[in-house]
C-alpha cells in the first residue's frame, strides 16, 4: 500500500542509494502514477538526457516496470504505441532488507551463493557472464576462483528459486478488446462474484512476467540442458519440448539473459519465518517445529505469497520432515498428531489418503492483532488496552456504557480513553439519537480492521523514515571521523567514533526489528 | 506590500488579528525533538544484518548508478583554493560511466531510452566492481569483521590502480574526446573529469592549469 509516508521513505531510500536526480524522477513516478517520458521531464523539470538516465537506474534495479500501449488517436489518424513507466513500490521497498535476503541464502545456501546474489542486489541484474566476471574479480590471494563451481552455486540459487530470469522491458498490452462484456455477464454466477477488472499496472506486471516454465531455466552454453520444474505436468512438458527446439537458436542469445534476485521468494521464507516464530511463541516448541517442517517441505509448491492455507501434506511426509530437523528427531508420531491439533489443521480425507493443511491467513492475522494490541497498550495504557481488545475482538459497534461494564474501566476514563483512541484514527464512532420517553444520545465505537490496519502501516512508515533520516544525520555529523585513519581515531576522536558505532548499530537493528512489523502488515 | 512588511516585521500579528488569526507563537525549530525513548537493551542487536546493509550502501554511493548533480566546476571555487581541498578532492570518487555496466540493448531497456544513449555496444573497458569506496567506513565494523577483510581491501585498492593503467592503455576512440593528460601517475588522484559521460562534456578543461 503506497500511503503518504510510504512514498517519502521510498524517495528517502532511492535518494541516499542513488542520489537527488534518480530520487527526484521516482518521486514524481510515486506520486503523479504511471508516465510516459515525456512527462516525467515536463513534472521533474530536468534535461531530457538526465531523465532517461535515472529511468535506466530505476529499471536496471526494478524499481520500475516499463511498458507499451496503444494510445487512443483521433478519428483518422493510425493508432500510436507509446511507453508509459510505473513505479514498483514494494520493490523500492526490499532494498530496505537486503540484508535479510543475504542472510537467508547464508543460512540455507553457501557463501559463494552468498557472494552472488550480493552482487546481484548491487547491480540489480546480472547476465551470467558478468556474474562470473565479477567474482574473478574479487578473489581473494589464496582462494583463486573455479568457473565450474561458481556455476553451481548459480545453478543452487536458480533451483532454490531465488533468483530469477528478468521480466520483458517492454511488453505490449493489447487494447481491452470486447471480451470483457461477456465475462461480466458470466460473473454473476461463477463464485469470484467480486473480482475486480485488472488495472493497467497489474496488467503489465502479468504480461512482462517470463513464462513459468522459462522463469527458472538455465541453459549453459555446454548444451546441457538444466530444468528444475520438479512437477512437470503435460502442459509444461509441452512448453519445455519447444524450449528445446529454441535452444539451438536460442543458444547464442541465452548469454545475454539478464537475472536478477527473486524478491517473492524471500519474502516468502520470511513469512514462514513469521509464521513459526508467532507459532512457537503462542503455542509451544513442538508445534513450531511441525509446522517448519511442513513449510520446508512445501516452500517450492506454493503458488503465491499470500497462500491462505499451506500445500496439504499426508502425515508420512510430515512425520519424515520432523524427523529430518535435528530438534524433531525425538518426537513421536503422537506428539506430532498432538501438535497438529494444536495448530488447528484438521485432517483433510481425500481418496485413501488424509492431509493436513495449516491456516496461515490465520496465524498472520492473529500476528497482526498481537502487535496492534502491544503499540496500544504501550501508548495508551493497560485500560485503552483491554478497551481496544474488546472491541477488535467483537467486531461490532458497541456503546460507551457497555464497554464501560465490561472491561471494568471508570465510565469517565472509558469516554476519554474513546475519545483519545478516536483521534488517533485507532476507532470509528457512530452517534445514536434516541427519541424515546427522554431524548439521549449515545455515542457507539467500532474497530474497522482493513482502515485501522493502513492506518497502523503509514505510522510504521513515519517511524521508519524518521529511523532513517536520524541515522544518516548522525553519519553526517561524524563525517570527518569517519574518514580519520585508524591511527588517528585515538582519545577524544575516538570515544566519538565508538559513540558513533554504537548508534549505528542501535539505530539500525531498531529499523531492522521495526522492518519485520512492515512486513507483517504489508507483504505477509 | 508595505502592510505585508510590517506583519513581517511583527511576527504575524498585525491587524489580522480580526479575521481570527491569533498570535503565532514563534517556536524555534528543532530537528529531534526530545521524546521518551524505550528502553535501549530491549532492541536485539542485529549486527550481521546491519554489516550486510552498510557494504551495500558503500557500494551504491560508489557506484556508476549514484547519478550526482551536475555542478558547473567554475562556480565550485569561488573561494581561495586552500590546501586542504586539495587533500578533500584526492578522496573524491572516479564513477564508471553507466553505459559501461548496463546492457544497454532493446532487450533489456526500452528502445526510447537506449536510442539517446551512448556506447550501446559494449564496452570494452573493463567493469570496476570492487570501485575504491570509503574504506574507512568499513573499518567502523573492523572488530566484528573477519580478519579477511583488511586483506580483501589492500587487494581491491591495488587492482584498481593496475585497472587504472589499463584504461589508459585501452583508450580508442574514448580517448580522443576525453583530452585526457598522459602524465600517467601524476595526475591519477586529482579530480580529473575523464569520463566520456554526457553530463559532463560541457566542462572546460581548468586542470591544465594546476600544473
Amino acid at each position: 500500500m503506497a500511503t503518504q509516508y510510504g512514498v517519502q521513505l521510498a524517495v528517502h531510500l532511492i535518494s541516499s542509494h542513488f542520489g537527488n536526480l534518480v530520487a527526484k524522477v521516482c518521486d514524481c513516478l510515486l506520486r503523479k502514477g504511471t508516465l510516459t517520458l515525456a512527462s516525467v521531464i515536463r513534472f521533474t523539470e530536468l534535461p531530457p538526457q538526465q531523465v532517461k538516465s535515472c529511468i535506466l537506474v530505476l529499471i536496471q534495479h526494478n524499481c520500475v516496470q516499463a511498458f507499451a500501449i496503444q494510445q487512443e488517436v483521433g478519428f483518422g489518424e493510425a493508432p500510436r504505441v507509446v511507453t508509459q513507466y510505473m513505479a514498483l513500490f514494494h520493490n523500492i521497498l526490499h532494498r530496505m532488507r537486503f540484508a535479510k535476503f543475504l542472510a537467508i541464502v547464508s543460512e540455507e545456501l553457501d557463501k559463494e551463493c552468498e557472494e552472488i546474489l550480493e552482487g546481484l542486489l548491487q547491480h540489480g541484474r546480472l547476465t551470467l557472464e558478468q556474474i562470473l566476471d565479477r567474482a574473478k574479480s574479487n578473489q581473494s590471494e589464496g582462494e583463486p576462483v573455479v568457473q565450474d563451481a561458481l556455476r553451481e552455486s548459480f545453478l543452487k540459487l536458480v533451483r532454490a528459486h531465488f533468483v530469477e530470469r528478468c521480466p520483458a522491458s517492454e511488453p505490449f498490452l493489447a487494447p481491452p478488446s470486447e471480451e470483457e462484456t461477456p465475462a461480466r455477464k458470466r460473473g454473476a454466477k461463477s463464485a469470484k462474484l467480486v473480482e475486480e477488472p485488472q488495472t493497467i499496472e497489474q496488467r503489465a506486471i502479468a504480461a512482462a512476467a517470463p513464462m513459468d516454465a522459462k522463469r527458472f531455466s538455465v541453459i549453459i552454453n555446454t548444451g546441457t540442458d538444466v530444468d528444475d520444474s520438479p512437477n512437470v505436468t503435460a502442459g509444461e512438458k509441452r512448453k519445455q519440448d519447444a524450449l528445446e527446439l529454441d535452444k539451438e537458436t536460442g543458444a547464442s542469445c541465452e548469454k545475454d539473459v539478464l537475472w536478477r534476485a527473486n524478491f517473492e521468494e524471500f519474502v516468502r521464507c520470511l513469512r514462514h519465518k513469521a509464521c513459526i516464530a508467532n507459532v512457537k511463541t503462542r503455542l509451544d516448541d513442538g508445534a513450531a517445529i511441525v509446522l517448519s517442517a511442513m513449510l520446508e517441505a512445501t516452500r517450492s509448491e506454493e503458488k503465491k505469497v499470500k497462500t491462505e492455507n499451506s500445500v496439504p501434506l499426508s502425515m508420512d511426509t510430515i512425520f519424515e520432515g520432523v524427523m529430518k530437523s535435528e530438534a524433531g528427531r525425538s518426537m513421536t508420531l503422537e506428539r506430532v498428531r498432538g501438535s497438529l491439533i494444536q495448530l488447528g489443521c484438521a485432517p483433510c480425507v481425500r481418496g485413501a489418503a488424509e492431509s493436513y493443511s495449516v491456516d496461515l491467513k490465520n496465524i498472520i492475522e492473529l500476528a497482526q492483532n498481537d502487535e496492534v494490541e502491544s503499540i496500544t497498550l504501550k501508548r495508551y495504557g493497560r485500560d485503552a488496552y483491554r478497551i481496544f481488545r474488546l472491541l477488535s475482538k467483537s467486531c461490532r459497534l458497541l456503546e460507551t456504557d457497555k464497554i464501560s461494564d465490561t472491561t471494568f474501566v471508570e465510565k469517565k476514563d472509558t469516554a476519554k480513553i474513546l475519545y483519545q483512541l478516536w483521534k488517533d484514527e485507532y476507532l470509528q464512532m457512530e452517534k445514536l439519537n434516541l427519541h424515546g420517553s427522554r431524548q439521549s444520545q449515545f455515542l457507539l465505537w467500532k474497530v474497522t480492521k482493513d482502515t485501522l490496519w493502513g492506518h497502523v502501516l503509514n505510522e510504521m512508515y513515519h517511524s521508519a523514515l524518521n529511523l532513517s533520516l536520524r541515522v544518516a544525520y548522525e553519519l553526517e555529523q561524524e563525517q570527518e571521523i569517519i574518514q580519520l585513519p585508524r591511527e588517528k581515531r585515538v582519545g577524544a576522536l575516538g570515544n566519538r567514533f565508538e559513540r558513533l558505532r554504537k548508534v549505528r548499530i542501535l539505530l539500525e537493528s531498531s529499523l531492522m526489528k521495526l522492518d519485520d512489523a512492515i512486513m507483517l502488515f504489508n507483504d505477509f | 506590500m508595505a502592510f505585508r512588511g510590517r506583519g513581517r516585521g511583527r511576527g504575524g500579528y498585525g491587524r489580522g488579528g480580526v479575521g481570527g488569526f491569533g498570535i503565532a507563537k514563534q517556536e524555534p525549530f528543532v530537528l529531534f525533538p526530545d521524546i521518551e525513548l524505550p528502553d535501549v537493551s530491549s532492541v536485539p542487536e542485529e549486527k550481521n544484518l546491519v554489516i550486510r546493509n552498510a557494504r551495500l550502501q558503500n557500494y551504491w554511493k560508489s557506484s556508476p548508478y549514484y547519478l550526482e548533480d551536475i555542478v558547473p566546476r567554475k562556480s565550485q571555487s569561488t573561494d581561495i583554493e586552500r590546501f586542504s581541498d586539495r587533500v578533500k578532492l584526492r578522496t573524491t570518487l572516479k564513477r564508471d560511466p553507466l553505459e559501461q555496466i548496463l546492457r544497454l540493448t532493446s532487450n533489456n531497456f526500452p528502445l526510447e531510452l537506449v536510442q539517446g544513449m551512448k556506447g550501446a555496444t559494449h564496452n570494452k573497458r573493463k567493469v570496476q566492481w570492487n570501485p575504491e569506496s570509503d574504506m574507512q567506513k568499513l573499518e567502523l565494523f573492523e572488530k566484528l569483521e573477519k580478519k579477511l577483510e583488511g586483506q580483501d581491501e589492500k587487494g581491491g585498492k591495488e587492482k584498481k590502480e593496475g585497472e587504472n593503467e589499463d584504461e589508459d592503455d585501452e583508450g580508442g576512440e574514448e580517448a580522443a574526446e576525453e583530452e585526457f593528460s598522459d602524465d600517467g601517475d601524476y595526475n591519477q588522484n586529482i579530480d580529473f573529469d575523464d569520463d566520456e559521460d554526457d553530463f559532463n562534456m560541457e566542462d572546460d578543461n581548468d586542470d591544465e592549469a594546476t600544473y
